[in-house]
């Protein structure tokens, strides 16, 4: 079976700066994959390559087509809500409809419309009157009444207030996801995320490192919170990262067995936002 | 809103758990119907998968039943094996936990169960507090 989106080698250099720096990875379809990364790590980069919006070296292969070659074939298929507004601020509602209506064959105006009925966002009203959390609303509805394959979505939460962004993970999950579908996500607030996801990526400095099912993490990773002599011991098992939570330490491991740590201390699963840190300081130290 | 969830459970299991709890309680009676795996995916903004996986469990233990097409519905007599069931659960793990602490605590049973019943009968009410 091949991939919905399979990227190998691939590169992108800004001049000297290697923005993406030959990452290979796979998505299924189904699944909902969340790209994890600092500012600056190539997430956006990477995205862009996927929607063929920059080239890139090597290969890389979106519902089986060249992104950057068969662009126009392949946005039938695909959506995209970035992290800057992209709606014009002048337009009105129901002349977006009209406009993507017109230009998507696969939107269906009735749902967008229907789904618009829910918010308090008036058909009459222009971008540049609704606010930033109402824009990011219409920008999903648009999307949702959109039958498309893969939806990306490049910091879809960012500036909204706490009530917008969690209706804004329930509709994707109510209106848009079904098993048929794909979404690719990045974000910062890997909290909110991190349970929605089937699969999760890290990427720092361009390079992917991490890439791996959630459902899988578990049994690659435990985090052991020890006593100072314990920690000692645990040592001799090369954790990858180390930090002090309450004079206790807290040692994080990569294929250690649970078995190989009991008795030391209390184990668990590290949540994403830990192990992030773990991965990418640990690399570093 | 938000449910806090334990981060020693996997999730499926503390939505199985809930769930349990629900029919426990009554709030969700034989034969009715659970909410879908979707709104509870958007509710709880979990992914799908851990919902249907948490369903599943109660599939398995005989609680729940899957109606083609329809949705997950509790099973007739789902509250009376899960009664006997904690009961039985209760009696083996709890309650000899709970007579150690009577005991550690040198207190005497027969005092704890008179003011039990004695607090009992002092509220004819229930739960007007």
């Amino acid at each position: 079976m091949t991939s919905l989106v399979s990227a190998r080698n691939v590169a992108k250099h800004y001049g000297a700066v290697r923005a993406v720096d030959d990452v290979s990875f796979d998505i299924e379809k189904g699944c909902i994959t969340g790209l994890i990364g600092p500012n600056g790590a190539g997430k956006t980069t990477l995205l862009k390559a996927v929607l063929g919006l920059t080239d890139c070296q090597g290969s890389l292969s979106v519902l089986g087509l060249d992104p950057f070659r068969q662009r126009k074939e392949l946005m039938q298929n695909i959506c995209f809500i970035a992290d800057v507004a992209v709606l014009p601020r002048w337009i009105r509602v129901n002349q977006l409809l009209d406009f993507v209506d017109a230009v998507h064959n696969n939107f269906s105006r009735k749902r967008a419309e229907d789904l618009l009925a829910n918010t308090k966002i008036q058909p009459k009203a222009k971008v540049r009157e609704l606010s930033k959390g109402m824009v990011t609303q219409l920008h999903l509805s648009i999307i949702t009444a959109i039958d498309a394959k893969l939806l990306i979505l490049d910091e879809p939460t960012l500036g909204l207030d706490i009530i917008f962004r969690k209706d804004f993970y329930g509709n994707l999950l109510e209106d848009y996801f079904n098993e048929e579908r794909t979404i690719m996500i990045t974000t910062h607030q890997v909290e909110e995320i991190e349970n929605l996801l089937t699969d999760v990526m890290f990427i720092n400095d361009g390079r992917i490192v991490l890439d791996a099912s959630m459902d899988a993490l578990p049994e690659q990773y435990v985090e052991l919170l020890a006593s100072s002599e314990n920690a000692d011991e645990a040592r001799k098992l090369n954790p990858i990262y180390e930090r002090d939570v309450f004079g206790k330490k807290v040692l994080t491991f990569e294929g250690i067995s649970r078995e190989q740590l009991t008795g030391l201390g209390e184990l668990r699963t590290p949540d994403i936002a830990d192990l992030f840190v773990a991965k990418v300081k640990g690399a570093t130290a | 809103m938000d449910p806090k969830w334990n981060e020693d459970l996997p999730i499926y299991r503390q939505l199985r758990d809930r769930v349990v709890a629900m029919i426990l309680e009554g709030v969700l009676g034989d034969g009715d119907a659970l909410p879908s795996v979707r709104n509870v995916a958007a509710e709880y903004r979990l992914n799908p998968l851990t919902v249907l996986k948490g369903y599943q469990e109660l599939v398995d233990e005989g609680l729940v039943e899957k109606k083609r097409g329809r949705g997950m519905f509790v099973t007739d007599g789902a509250q009376k094996q899960l009664l006997k069931d904690e009961r039985q659960r209760f009696i083996e793990k709890e309650w000899p936990q709970v007579v150690a602490t009577i005991d550690r605590l040198g207190l005497e049973a027969d005092q704890l169960l008179r003011e039990m019943s004695v607090k009992k009968s002092s509220k004819p009410g229930g739960k007007n507090d």
